[in-house]
């Protein structure tokens, strides 16, 4: 059986302007308590990950201030994660390109202590130079995902998707390599799932976090603020397709209060989700998960 | 490491790297500055509602929100206007001999100042030069080499035509329409290597200003397109045939690739409506495939292959059909379909005597349709 958390709290920021600092750090501490059943970081981080490995954080910053994972939410997460026992230096966040991950608010810093922020882009980073060839992917993977850190969290921002139906914590990876615009046929079905089957991405990926503070429910990826909610919440799994299928239903849901068609009736649904649980990736059938949501 | 992979690429792209102009090769595949793509409004698309687009440029039709590029990877929807990003930034610039496009008919022995820039509309699994295919604009190295500093490379070293050609340049249409216009004023002519995955109005236009065209069909199936290049037969069908209806030349390339394309009933079907739609005088090129990209699993083609589907295309009533791929094969030549003696002979790229005069051979009059001077 699959767990999936989805934590909620009212208030906690207005549309995509200033996040409440004490708000969003109790969602993550009450996230992995319900996660993991231990209340202290020490002991539920423990049980996540690895604190002595290079863990990267993968975030999603494509859409500019307005739809990007936000600073304060991945700066958080890295935060639970020291308290957790990690040390700054093994924690880096990271996306493809310095220039979006500015434009999302973000400090960059490459040699520094601390956290490490960079993207693919920075100098010394870049792409592999061989091809990953798996399934139907041929792509070359950022060395960050492949080379720089040992585990890996997706913070990916929940989002409709006019190609994909959804993106949320298993697309996020679609960052990850040099080509993703090749990716986008078929409503991204098999390409989702198979590039998650790669060794980079499946061997490593440890937790998927999905930010669903403020959720864009139609037009998506772009940002449309008539089609946002605030939604407030976070999704947290181990199980990668589980949390995508939460995330997508919880899409449906706001798409139905807003009396907007399904995915499905709008010919996107992502069925990419049950590629990836086909593989063995996860689980995307509501029998086999365990949804515990929580309002703060 | 850097300036290894290039040459390996070159050798592999059949670039012969003395005569590359590109100055910093040796950084093919470092970043781009991503400040330093090109912001020049794209042709050929349509605003939609709430900031989207819809491209109209090649049968893809990519229908992108803000912020999101198309499946090229060099247009971006920024704001709800959509931009080429690689308008006079060239990853490519060599001087090739025209024979290697590969284009027999038009002008041999000359040279063409070659030019790409990064991306392709389409994902040919076999695709020989997809380190700048394959990419975005930003993940390898380019010039500025706006439409007139082109123009006047090739003036500087002594080419009579401008290639659009390496990469897919349906996916800068812009940078070439308008390269081609400024050679045209220089009396320099314009040929595209294409896969003509391209809509007909902008190949239509295109036509305008260009001088020759070589196609690449792939196979003559849609399964095929499907599979193996992500993209559809129909329109490059329909391009060919517009092609040939237009002033420019045109020549035709199949690259054959053991088991998946190479079967002769196939062939003699795409013969036939070669030779329906659009005659038999078009040159036909039967290509080598060699393993690479996606598709190292395949043996090269067997010559014997090659030679079948070369007899096959004869025997359909096709005046010109080479080989391609395989120096000194004696299909490189030309021969006169009339008396069948030979009146351009080829080995690889070194061009023997002409015995083409006004048009016609030498040795009996035929006419041999061409680009000839
Ligand atoms: S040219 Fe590029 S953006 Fe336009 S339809 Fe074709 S692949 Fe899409």
């Amino acid at each position: 059986m699959s767990k999936v958390i989805i934590v909620r709290t009212k208030n906690i920021s207005k549309s995509n302007k200033e996040i409440n600092s004490e708000k969003l750090n109790n969602l993550y501490k009450r996230g992995f308590h319900l996660l993991t059943g231990f209340k202290d970081s020490k002991n539920s981080i423990k049980t996540l990950l690895s604190t002595d490995k290079k863990t990267g954080i993968k975030i999603n910053t494509i859409g500019g201030r307005s739809l990007s994972t936000r600073p304060k939410v991945s700066l958080f997460l890295a935060d639970h994660l020291i308290k957790g026992g990690f040390q700054e230096k093994d924690i880096l966040i990271w996306d493809r390109t310095n220039r979006e991950l500015r434009s999302a608010g973000y400090r960059l810093n490459m040699n520094q202590g601390g956290i490490k922020i960079f993207g693919t882009d920075s100098n010394t980073i870049g792409y592999d130079k061989d091809l990953t060839v798996h399934r139907s992917i041929g792509s070359r993977f950022s060395s960050i995902q492949s080379d720089i850190i040992s585990q890996s969290i997706s913070l990916a921002i929940l989002k409709d998707h006019g190609l994909a139906g959804i993106t949320a914590g298993m697309k996020n990876y679609f960052g990850s390599i040099h080509n993703p615009n090749k990716y986008h046929d078929y409503n991204c079905n098999p390409f989702v799932a198979d590039l998650f089957d790669t060794a980079a991405i499946r061997g490593k990926h440890k937790l998927t976090v999905i930010d669903a503070l403020t959720v864009q429910f139609h037009k998506g990826p772009a940002y449309h603020s008539l089609w946002t909610e605030n939604y407030g919440g976070l999704i947290m799994s181990t199980d990668p397709v589980a949390a995508d299928y939460i995330g997508w239903q919880v899409i449906e849901e706001l798409r139905k209060k807003h009396g907007l068609p399904s995915l499905k009736e709008e010919n996107r649904e992502p069925l990419y989700i049950k590629t990836a649980e086909e593989l063995g990736l996860g689980s995307a059938d509501p029998a086999n998960i365990s949804i515990i949501k929580e309002e703060i | 490491m850097k300036r290894r992979n290039f040459l390996k690429f070159s050798a592999a792209a059949g670039i012969t790297p003395k005569r590359c102009l590109l100055p910093f090769a040796s950084d093919l595949f470092s970043f781009s500055n991503e400040s330093n793509l090109s912001k020049v409004e794209a042709r050929y698309y349509k605003k939609l509602p709430d900031r989207e687009i819809e491209c109209q440029l090649c049968p893809r039709f990519c229908k992108l929100g803000d912020k999101e590029r198309g499946y090229c990877g060099v247009r971006e929807n920024m704001g709800g206007t959509y931009y080429t990003l690689v308008y006079g930034k060239a990853c490519a610039v060599h001087v090739d001999p025209i024979e290697k496009k590969p284009l027999f008919h038009f002008l041999p022995k000359t040279t063409a100042l070659s030019i790409a820039t990064a991306g392709c509309n389409v994902n040919c699994k076999f695709c020989q030069n997809w380190e700048i295919s394959q990419v975005r604009p930003e993940q390898i190295t380019h010039i500025d080499l706006p439409p007139e500093s082109v123009v006047k490379t090739a003036q500087k070293n002594n080419c009579p035509s401008i290639a659009y050609t390496y990469s897919e340049p349906v996916i800068f249409f812009e940078y070439m329409y308008d390269t081609s216009l400024e050679a045209r004023k220089k009396g320099i002519k314009n040929v595209v290597i294409t896969g003509a995955h391209v809509n007909p109005e902008p190949f239509k236009d295109l036509l305008e200003v260009v001088d020759g065209v070589k196609i690449d069909l792939k196979a003559f199936n849609q399964d095929f397109y499907t599979k193996y290049v992500r993209g559809k037969l129909q329109p490059v069908l329909d391009a060919v045939v517009t092609a040939s209806k237009s002033q420019v030349w045109l020549e035709i390339v199949y690259l054959v690739i053991p088991t998946l394309n190479d079967t002769p009933s196939e062939i003699r079907q795409m013969c036939r409506w070669i030779k329906n739609e659009i005659g038999p005088d078009v040159p036909l090129h039967f290509s080598r495939f060699y393993p690479n990209y996606l598709m190292k699993n395949l043996p090269p083609t067997p010559i014997s292959t090659l030679e079948i589907l070369r007899n096959t295309a004869l025997e359909e009533g096709l005046n010109y059909v080479y080989i391609g791929n395989i120096p000194a094969h004696e299909a490189e030549n030309t021969y006169c379909p009339h008396c069948g003696k030979i009146i351009v002979n080829r080995t690889g790229y070194l061009i023997g005597k002409i015995n083409i005069e006004n048009g016609r051979c030498v040795f009996c009059g035929q006419e041999i349709p061409g680009f000839w001077s």
